[in-house]
C-alpha cells in the first residue's frame, strides 16, 4: 500500500500477473466447453485438439433436442426450481419472522435446531426419503423434487437476520393502527426484504437446479428427468468421442441459467456469504 | 384474546418450514440409525424389518472395499483442506489489497464454477482429462511432458478428483476470506507499520488471528461438503479403476440402490455421519483452542 504510490509501474505489472493467471485458470474448462460445442464431429476428433473451431457450427445445439428430450427436461427444471424456490421463499419468511419478533417459550431451542439441520448432508437422509415418497407413490413426480426441498434452515436464518433489523416500533406502530398478523407480515415487512429475497432466491435457485442425488434416486422416467439428470443420461448416452460436442452444447444449455442469475444478482449472492460466514 | 390470535399466528408461521425440516431431514436421521441395526431389502413393510444389532456395522467394518471408500474419502478431504485452505487464504488476502483494476471481474470468475452444477463441472473436466482429445495432455505435451491417463489411473484419479474439486470451490472460499477481511479495520496495519512491522510481520500477527472466525467456517463447511463427495465419482469414475476412487456415498448409493441392501448401507450412512460429526468437533476445538 505504502510502495505503490512510489513505484506505480512496478506494483501494476506484478499485480496484473497473478490475476491473469488466476482467471485465465478458471475459465479455462468455460472455454474448452464453449469451443468444442461449436466443433463439427470431425473437428472434435482431431489430433492434437483443435484450441479453435475452423468453422462454428451450431448443429451440435439442434442434435442435443433430439438425442433425448432436452426440452422436455429444461421445462421440468423450471418447473421445479421455480416452485421450490417460492415454496423456500415462503417457509423461511414465515419461520424468520418468528424466530426475528414472536417470543414463545422453548424459541431458541427450536432455532438452534433448526441450524443444526444445516450441518446434515443430503446422503443422510436418502434412503429413509426415498421410501418415504416410494411408500405414497410420489416417485417420477414434481412434487417429489419439490417437497422435500421446500423447508431450508439457511432461509430461514437468513430472514430472520434481515427481520431482526426491522425496528419494532413500525411493527407496534402498525398493530395500534389495527394490522393483523397477516397484514404486518405480508404488506409491512416482505416489502422490506427485497435484497433478502434476492439473495435467498438466488441460493434457492441455483442449489434446486444443480441437484443430482436426490433426482437421480428418486426419477426413473426420462420424461421426468431435470436437465442435470438429461447432461447425466447424455454423458452416459455413448462414449463415442465425436458425440462429445453434443454433450457439451447440452452442457452449456445447462449451466446457462445458474450462470445468468449469479452474473445478475452477484452482488446478492455475496452478501449471503458475508452474512454466514461471519455471523454464522 | 389478542394473545391467542398471536399464539395461532406462531404456529401457523412456523409449522410449514419447522415441521418440514422435522419431517425430511430429523425423522429420516432417526430412522436412518434404526434401518442401520437391521436386516432390510425395502421391499418388506418398515415395520417388519429383521434386526440384527450390530451385523451391518461388522460386516462393512470387516469389509475391504468399504474400508478402502473410507480411505479414499479421508484421503480426498484431508487433500482438499490442504490444498484449499492456504490457496483461498492467499487469493483472498491478494484480491482484497490488490489496486489493480479488474479484481471484481476477477472474482466473479473465480466464483463462477462453484454455482454451476456439479454434474456439468464433472462433465466439463471429463473431457479435459481425455488422455487423447483433452487439451491437459496437449499442454504437456508442448513441454515435451508423457500423456497422462489421468481418470484411467489408480495413482491419479483421486488426484484428478480432488483438483476438480480445488477448480469448483476455491472461489466460494476466497469470497468468504475477503469478507472476513472487511471486518478488519485499517488502523490495525496503520499502527504496526508505524512501529515498523513489515508486511509479513503483519500478515502472520494481524491478518490470520483476526480471520480465525472465517477460517473456522470454511474449514468445517469445506470438510462437511468434500467428505459427502458423490456427484464427480458417480459421473466420471465409477469408483474405478479399481475402487481407487470409491468413495463412501458412492458406495453406499451402490448398496441401497443397486443391491437394495438398506441396511448395510445406513450402516455406512451413519458412520460417516459420526465421521463428519467428530471431525467438525476435533476442528472446532483446535481452531478455539488457539486463542
Amino acid at each position: 500500500m505504502y510502495q505503490n504510490s512510489r513505484k506505480p509501474e512496478v506494483y501494476r505489472w506484478w499485480a496484473y500477473f497473478p490475476m491473469v493467471i488466476i482467471a485465465l485458470l478458471s475459465i479455462f474448462p468455460f472455454y474448452w466447453m464453449l469451443i468444442s460445442s461449436f466443433k463439427t464431429s470431425t473437428e472434435i476428433t482431431t489430433l492434437p485438439p483443435m484450441w479453435w473451431p475452423h468453422v462454428f457450427d451450431a448443429r451440435p445445439y439442434s442434435t442435443v433436442f433430439h438425442v433425448l428430450s432436452f426440452g422436455r427436461a429444461i421445462l421440468n427444471s423450471i418447473i421445479v426450481t421455480v416452485l421450490t424456490t417460492l415454496g423456500i421463499l415462503i417457509t423461511s419468511i414465515m419461520a424468520g419472522y418468528v424466530f426475528a419478533k414472536h417470543q414463545f417459550k422453548g424459541k431458541n431451542t427450536i432455532f438452534i435446531g433448526v441450524l443444526a439441520t444445516m450441518m446434515v448432508p443430503s446422503f443422510v437422509t436418502l434412503v429413509p426419503l426415498y421410501y418415504m415418497f416410494n411408500k405414497v407413490g410420489l416417485t417420477d413426480t414434481y412434487a417429489a423434487l419439490i417437497i422435500p426441498n421446500v423447508a431450508n434452515a439457511f432461509g430461514i436464518f437468513l430472514m430472520r437476520q434481515f427481520i431482526s433489523n426491522i425496528p419494532d416500533e413500525l411493527l407496534e406502530a402498525a398493530k395500534i393502527d389495527g394490522a393483523s398478523e397477516w397484514t404486518i407480515l405480508w404488506r409491512i415487512i416482505s416489502p422490506l426484504l427485497t435484497p433478502a429475497v434476492a439473495t435467498l432466491g438466488m441460493f434457492a435457485f441455483v442449489f434446486q437446479w444443480n441437484q443430482f442425488l436426490w433426482p437421480l434416486t428418486v426419477i426413473h422416467q426420462s420424461s421426468m428427468d431435470t436437465v442435470v439428470l438429461a447432461l447425466n443420461s447424455l454423458e452416459s448416452y455413448t462414449s463415442s468421442v465425436q458425440f462429445t460436442n453434443v454433450i457439451m452444447a447440452g452442457t452449456v444449455i445447462g449451466i446457462l441459467p445458474s450462470v445468468i442469475l449469479f452474473i445478475w444478482l452477484q452482488r446478492y449472492f455475496v452478501r449471503g456469504i458475508t452474512m454466514t460466514g461471519i455471523k454464522g | 384474546m389478542k394473545h391467542t390470535t398471536s399464539r395461532i399466528y406462531t404456529i401457523a408461521y412456523l409449522t410449514p418450514g419447522v415441521g418440514l425440516l422435522a419431517l425430511f431431514i430429523v425423522i429420516p436421521i432417526i430412522l436412518t440409525v434404526w434401518v442401520s441395526f437391521h436386516s432390510w431389502n425395502m421391499t418388506s413393510p418398515f415395520a417388519q424389518m429383521k434386526p440384527v444389532g450390530l451385523a451391518n456395522y461388522h460386516d462393512i467394518l470387516s469389509d475391504r472395499g468399504f474400508l478402502r471408500a473410507l480411505g479414499n474419502t479421508f484421503l480426498y478431504t484431508l487433500a482438499s483442506v490442504i490444498i484449499i485452505l492456504p490457496l483461498s487464504v492467499i487469493l483472498g488476502v491478494f484480491l482484497f489489497n490488490t489496486r489493480a483494476k479488474g479484481k471484481g471481474i476477477v472474482r466473479t470468475v473465480l466464483f463462477l464454477p462453484y454455482v454451476i452444477p456439479n454434474v456439468a463441472v464433472a462433465i466439463i473436466w471429463g473431457y479435459l482429462y481425455s488422455p487423447l482429445y483433452g487439451p491437459i495432455n496437449d499442454v504437456l505435451s508442448w513441454f515435451h511432458i508423457p500423456s497422462q491417463p489421468w481418470l484411467g489411473s489408480i495413482h491419479e484419479a483421486l488426484w484428478a478428483l480432488i483438483i476438480l474439486n480445488v477448480w469448483q470451490t476455491t472461489g466460494y472460499y476466497t469470497v468468504i476470506v475477503m469478507a472476513g477481511l472487511t471486518e478488519i479495520p485499517d488502523d490495525y496495519y496503520e499502527a504496526a507499520a508505524i512501529d515498523g512491522a513489515s508486511k509479513c510481520q503483519s500478515f502472520w500477527r494481524i491478518t490470520l488471528p483476526l480471520l480465525k472466525r472465517s477460517l473456522s467456517f470454511i474449514v468445517v463447511i469445506l470438510t462437511i461438503n468434500t467428505l459427502q463427495i458423490f456427484d464427480p465419482v458417480y459421473i466420471l469414475t465409477q469408483g474405478g479403476p479399481v475402487n481407487a476412487t470409491d468413495v463412501v456415498v458412492y458406495d453406499m448409493y451402490r448398496t441401497a440402490f443397486n443391491f437394495l441392501d438398506m441396511g448395510h448401507a445406513s450402516a455406512m450412512v451413519v458412520i460417516l455421519f459420526v465421521a463428519v460429526l467428530i471431525l467438525t468437533a476435533i476442528e472446532l476445538r483446535i481452531l478455539q483452542a488457539r486463542d
